[in-house]
């Protein structure tokens, strides 16, 4: 696998150039093809085994990989897609982005390519835009809460229950969160994994009943600034300014995580995945797991929503992409990922393939929170600006800024973006 | 007298790559521009010609005008807090002391470091919970500060890391200047009784005048396209503190897929940044010809 893309092509140019003078026609045909893939930037040890796998699989497809930062990649690809040629190949993908992408034209139809049968209904409604499948499933998400066990007997606080009959609510873990946090160690009771992001605070609001956008997908204002959002965010708010439990801030969510990990977090909740990091990078952490809590007066409410990849439809090397796809939905393929990254499958025969991997209290947990909690993003083709203007009220709510004032602010910018897709 | 004629081509040929680079990465990209202000993308990416409806958009738009004042409060701070620290710079290093040579090079070198780079740099070291400068604070007894993280703090914190990186880089210019000043003049003044504030005032600051517009017209002109380090470091916020105009126009064309839009944005920063440096050229050509 060729890492960093523009230095492989400088190299493949340089070959294909020198085959071209010396060997012609003949040397030329030899020449493997190259697919330029943006990926996300997970840990090396979680992507390039995958890579590997499909190149040793077909010697003749290599594979230019540009594995972008979670905080850059949305960015990255839209600079990309904007200048709409044949670069990329192929994308990694949001599953709620699948509307925005589909809507300008960026995605191939792939739904004569996928068995439909094969995949869980929540991850092939993300993928389908105007009835078409759009982008190829390739992961589900899921958090919980973790939690550092000696922190807790050391502040003397019984752990919560991983039983989501008796899951804690937000009020008793903040009570919790005030015991366990030590200014003078730089010990912080509980943090969100990403906790500027829509996708792990929409859930806050929604808990309280709030609905984050319209149905019809074009309108924010009177829903993300709805009263139980404000009162969602104030509570969040006061995490960081009043009651001082979490660490301000923290907009980069592997932090967190490490954090954590050091001992410095009591309570995280994060997605399946960080469950890898923690125990490769931090063998003798020892953790417990609960489900996320929810508000007394309200409902749980967990974030769910998936990585899909999907395939420019400009590819000159369309047999190829089509190769890469078919390749990287075999049980396989998805099997190896899931030992690399545990994100819940999308395939439905690793549910069962995998079954001891299954019983453990988080995977019991995240079976649950799949089937009865879980709320997508919402689906609108704008959610691209959606997501960056919530994003930064809730950056701006977490240092302080006036609640209401903040969220009624990026409504109507919201609404003013969404314009264009009407 | 010896007197033999160039041909014309020889000083074209030598002015060539630069007039290329000029069309290609200058003129070319502001006509694009100017262009570009009058259009639109449909979804599916065709160009649409939309008239004023762009710089309509735009004054009825509060995030806009905000952006507006938070560009001019920056750059009527940073400009010439920058000069004077530029200025005071290239003052301390202009005599020939003993390794006066570190100091030049030491001032220097925030320079060499990408203005990308700084900011993550910097974003690291002013991090209010476990960056390394509040540290420095508690260690001293004194409270630790949000820096980026505040409303009020963030345009400040960013004025500062700024004049960190560009300081050094005037200060050559300045430098220049300052070394091209006949000695004379200073030890005739000197000799006539005055002191080295008057010698300041008198002779110094009325001969730096040329490099001294140089500096604000060339540095008013950065400082306006300025963009890596709100990207990097705080996407605008707190609440819009640092949304310079460049951040609003690659927002614009990169998060809300609204290139007529950015476009037309770059385009008032060039107005703004025009008219400025037509008023700044204007101030110090005054200045100059009262002089004489």
């Amino acid at each position: 696998m060729t890492k960093i893309a523009r230095r492989g092509l400088g190299r493949l140019g340089l070959a294909a150039g020198a085959a071209a003078t010396l060997g012609g026609g003949a040397a030329r045909a030899q020449t493997p093809t190259t697919l330029k893939v943006i990926w996300m930037g997970w840990p090396d040890n979680q992507v390039n085994p995958l890579m590997e796998w499909f190149e040793k699989r077909n010697p003749s497809i290599k594979l230019a990989v540009e594995k972008i930062p979670f905080n850059q990649i949305f960015q990255t690809i839209e600079v990309r897609l904007q200048a709409r040629n044949a670069d990329p190949d192929i994308f990694i993908c949001d599953s709620p982005l699948t509307a925005s992408y589909g809507a300008r034209g960026h995605l191939m139809d792939l739904t004569p390519h996928l068995d439909a049968s094969r995949f869980a209904k929540s991850a092939l409604a993300a993928s389908t835009y105007d009835g078409k499948l759009a982008s190829a499933p390739f992961g589900s998400s899921m958090q919980v809460m973790f939690y550092n066990k000696a922190l807790f007997k050391e502040a003397g606080v019984a752990p919560p229950p991983a039983d989501v009959a008796q899951r804690w609510t937000w009020e008793k873990t903040v009570e919790a969160a005030r015991k366990l946090t030590d200014a003078a160690k730089g010990q912080w009771g509980y943090a969100f994994e990403q906790s500027e992001r829509p996708y792990q605070l929409l859930p806050l609001g929604q808990s309280l009943g709030g609905v984050a956008l319209s149905p019809d997908g074009f309108k924010a204002t009177g829903f993300i600034d709805s009263p139980a959002f404000v009162e969602a965010y104030t509570w969040m708010q006061r995490l960081y300014t009043d009651w001082k439990v979490s660490p301000q801030g923290q907009f980069d969510p592997n932090i967190p995580v490490e954090m954590f990990g050091n001992g410095k977090i009591a309570m995280l909740v994060a997605g399946t995945f960080s469950v890898a990091t923690l125990q490769q990078r931090f063998p003798n952490l020892d953790f417990g797991v609960a489900p996320i809590p929810y508000f007394e007066k309200g409902k749980p409410v967990t974030p769910t929503g998936a990585w899909h990849f999907a395939i420019n439809p400009r590819t000159r090397n369309q047999a190829q992409t089509l190769t890469f796809l078919n390749d990287f939905m075999t049980e396989e393929l998805h099997s190896l990922w899931f030992k690399l990254r545990p994100y819940p499958p999308v395939l439905k025969s690793i549910w069962d393939s995998e079954k001891a991997t299954f019983d453990t209290d988080m995977w019991r947990i995240v079976r649950h929170e799949l089937d009865n909690t879980a709320l997508p993003r919402p689906a609108t083709p704008g959610f691209r600006e959606y997501e960056d203007l919530v994003r930064v009220a809730l950056r701006d709510i977490q240092t302080g800024a006036d609640v209401k004032t903040a969220l009624s602010g990026a409504a109507q910018r919201i609404d003013r973006e969404m314009q264009k897709y009407r | 007298m010896v007197s033999f004629r160039v041909p014309l081509w020889i000083p074209a040929a030598f002015l060539a790559p630069a007039l290329l680079g000029l069309l290609v990465f200058r003129l070319g990209p502001i006509l694009i521009a100017l262009v570009g202000g009058f259009t639109g993308t449909t979804l599916r990416g065709d160009t649409v010609y939309v008239g004023l409806r762009n710089y309509a958009d735009l004054a009825e738009d509060p995030t806009f005008w905000s952006s507006i004042r938070v560009t001019l409060l920056f750059n009527l701070i940073v400009n010439p807090f920058q000069i004077c620290c530029a200025m005071g710079l290239a003052l301390l290093v202009l005599r020939p002391t003993r390794g006066v040579a570190l100091f030049r090079a030491a001032y220097l070198l925030p320079m060499t470091v990408s203005i990308a780079l700084t900011s993550v740099i910097w974003s690291i070291l002013l991090e209010p919970s476990v960056g390394p400068v509040n540290g420095l604070l508690r260690a001293l007894g004194l409270p630790p500060q949000p820096f980026f993280r505040s409303e009020n703090q963030s345009l400040a914190t960013l004025i500062l890391v700024c004049t960190w990186k560009g300081a050094g880089y005037w200060m050559i210019f300045l430098l220049a200047g300052l070394l091209a000043i006949p000695r004379e003049l200073h030890e005739a003044a000197a000799i006539d009784g005055a002191g080295s504030w008057q010698r300041f005032l008198r002779i110094t600051l009325p001969l730096m005048r040329r490099p001294l517009a140089f500096v604000l017209v060339a540095d008013t002109a950065i400082n306006f396209l300025l963009f890596a380090p709100v990207y990097v470091i705080t996407h605008g916020g707190p609440a819009g503190s640092t949304a310079l105009l460049m951040f609003e126009a690659y927002q614009a064309a990169f998060a809300f897929l609204n290139h007529g839009r950015s476009l037309a944005i770059s385009t008032v920063i060039l107005a703004i940044i025009g008219v400025i440096a037509v008023l700044e050229l204007r101030l110090f050509r005054a200045a100059h010809e009262r002089a004489e």
